[in-house]
């Protein structure tokens, strides 16, 4: 019973309510470095509640009950991956082996929705889209587990976070080591692309195939994609806390660096995401696996080397 | 080789086809020709002068119907538009595809808008007005009369 | 329920239709989302599909061919929808009102909402004329549902 009270609270409210305040901070810092004025604070929230009283549109075409059930495979996903991020941060020792490689998996489960939801759509520019996030995924997979085997290695080859958390608790944290540093830079722009931001949002690209995969979603449906899309700001920055800079703990002062490690990721994120330009597919599977996984081969073996 | 050299070839090439010259601007050079004349005018302007054809423009006079061709000169700065009068009992003239393929669209569109018919034309067809619009009724003309009964045209005030 | 219908005023998504016009109101319309006159700040957004849309702006004459695809594009909008005739052209035609090729107004064709007159409408006449929509749907739903 008492998992239930957690898939609840910490997995869909407290990730919810986090998830669109780093939405809110992304879109502000957009516009401040645009030189305008932002968007006010609860506008993340104004969207899904207005999203939610428009009527849902069903196109003729499309595979319906896939259509309709893709959305909530991703929130369903995103709420349980993090629920596990969430009880490993508040105690370590209360988890089971191997909750790395399934963190790993459900993270994969957001852009699988997107998938299926474009190909169920029946709209030529909807599959368009599916088919650049398939590629994406194919591309960005490959240097972003590599770069998580280096806390797996140097907190002694265990797959349990728990393990890796302690390990940083003890000896220090990962990400001032060589192999940690490297790893950490690979791990973010592998988040960039999971996130579909900039320059790597081809999937969704909004004026050139009209919204590509989300074309023909509308309503209470598009407000679920959104929500899972802010909810997953939230898990994939706290992941990469957990792995790379200790996690969060709760006492006082390692509060206030938690949270200035959440906010300068997302801050970083929307940086990046506002100095570049948007990549073609060929460019992104050529910077992915040519120098990210040499670069991701090169923390490995540092790591391996004790570095 | 400038301007008045241009035109005095011209004139000595074709001394029968050129009814007048009017040099409008240092620019602008307007020649009026026979209608069954333009297609070698054509050939002879874009071959051996080598100038590029811009467009081709028709107007509804009140007795007849004219149509302009303009070839640009570029060494000389200098536009040459040939003018053509039809009359209104017989509108038809050579059509320019045989000599250069540019000019398929501007007489396609000639063709709706004015009702010219352009002999030797691959494919002669509306270009512009949508599906729906009846035959035979070309909008530019002068005696051009509002076949819509739903349209409106009050401002409603 | 008072709660969605203010979330709806306070972002509403803007969705741009240009009917066969001279591009200087899709330029006005253009510069509303610049960081000079920026409508972020009142929640808008420019979207690229009609089904996320609120708001059609449309721009534009309306000729004989677009007529059915408007009103295609104006039935594939979820309810809410509001529509707003920006220009000269999107009011009653203008100068074009014999022309041969635009044979109705606009509000013969979908039913407007708001008209912002102006041969282009200046960046801040579109803005205030947004914010007599949102005014003037406040009042409306107050009093009863539309």
């Amino acid at each position: 019973m008492i998992y239930l009270l957690y898939l609840f609270i910490f997995g869909f409210l407290l990730t919810g309510i986090i998830g669109l305040f780093a939405s809110w901070i992304d879109r502000k810092l957009t516009a401040r470095i645009q030189y305008r004025v932002g968007p006010p604070l609860l506008q993340p929230l104004n969207d899904i509640l207005k999203l939610l009283g428009k009527e849902t549109l069903i196109p003729f075409g499309a595979a319906q009950y896939t259509f309709l059930a893709a959305p909530l495979i991703g929130l369903v996903s995103v709420i349980v991956v993090s629920t596990v991020l969430w009880v490993n941060n508040m105690n370590p020792q209360q988890t089971f082996v191997g909750d790395l490689i399934v963190v790993v998996y459900l993270l994969l489960v957001p852009s699988l929705s997107v998938i299926i939801g474009g190909f169920a759509s029946g709209n030529p520019l909807a599959s368009l889209g599916a088919s650049r996030e398939m590629k994406l995924i194919l591309s960005y997979e490959l240097p972003f587990i590599l770069a998580i085997l280096v806390p797996v290695i140097q907190s002694d080859l265990s797959i349990r976070l728990g393990n890796i958390m302690m390990t940083q608790a003890q000896n220090g944290i990962i990400a001032f080591s060589w192999s940690g540093g490297l790893a950490l830079i690979i791990a973010v722009l592998c988040m960039q692309a999971k996130l579909a931001l900039v320059p790597f949002d081809m999937p969704e690209a909004e004026t050139e195939i009209a919204h590509g995969v989300l074309i023909e979603y509308s309503g209470t449906l598009l407000a679920v994609y959104r929500l899972t899309k802010h909810m997953l700001l939230f898990a994939l920055p706290f992941f990469i806390i957990m792995l790379y800079l200790g996690g969060v703990r709760g006492n006082g002062l390692h509060l206030l660096y938690g949270t200035l490690e959440y906010v300068g990721l997302v801050a970083l994120v929307s940086v990046i995401r506002n100095t570049n330009p948007r990549l073609r597919m060929d460019q992104v599977m050529r910077f992915f696996w040519g120098p990210m996984t040499i670069l991701a081969t090169i923390a490995l073996l540092l790591a391996l080397g004790g570095y | 080789m400038n301007r008045q050299e241009l035109l005095q070839t011209l004139r000595d090439r074709f001394p029968d086809e050129i009814l007048g010259v009017f040099e409008k601007s240092p620019k602008r050079v307007y020649i009026q020709i026979q209608p069954d004349a333009i297609v070698r005018l054509a050939q002879y302007l874009f071959k051996e002068m080598r100038a590029r054809f811009n467009i081709a423009s028709g107007v509804d006079g009140r007795n007849q119907m004219e149509i302009l061709y303009h070839f640009t000169v570029e060494e000389m700065n200098l536009i040459i538009s040939l003018r053509v009068i039809l009359p209104k009992t017989k509108l038809e003239i050579a059509s320019l595809t045989s000599v250069f393929t540019a000019a398929q669209w501007i007489e396609r569109e000639i063709y709706e808008l004015l009702g010219i018919n352009f002999v030797g034309h691959p494919k002669l067809k509306r270009l512009l007005l949508p599906e729906d619009w009846p035959e035979g009724v070309h909008p530019l003309r002068k005696d051009y009369q509002e076949w819509d009964p739903t349209a409106i045209r009050d401002r409603g005030v | 329920m008072g709660i969605l219908d203010d979330a709806f005023l306070k972002s509403l998504w803007v969705f741009h239709l240009a009917t066969g016009s001279c591009n200087n109101c899709d330029i006005e319309i253009l510069d509303c989302l610049t960081p000079r006159h920026d409508i972020e700040r009142f929640g808008m957004l420019l979207t690229g599909s009609i089904k996320h849309a609120d708001v059609l702006l449309v721009t534009g004459a309306v000729n004989r061919q677009c007529i059915p695809r408007i009103k295609r594009i104006y039935e594939q909008m979820p309810q809410p929808r509001l529509v707003v005739a920006i220009g000269e052209c999107a009011l009653s035609r203008g100068v074009f009102i014999h022309s041969y090729n635009c044979p109705l107004p606009l509000d013969h064709v979908i039913p407007v909402d708001v008209y912002i007159p102006g041969c282009p409408p200046r960046p801040e006449a579109i803005i205030a004329g947004l914010i007599k929509l949102i005014e003037q749907r406040k009042t409306q739903t107050g009093q009863a549902k539309v």
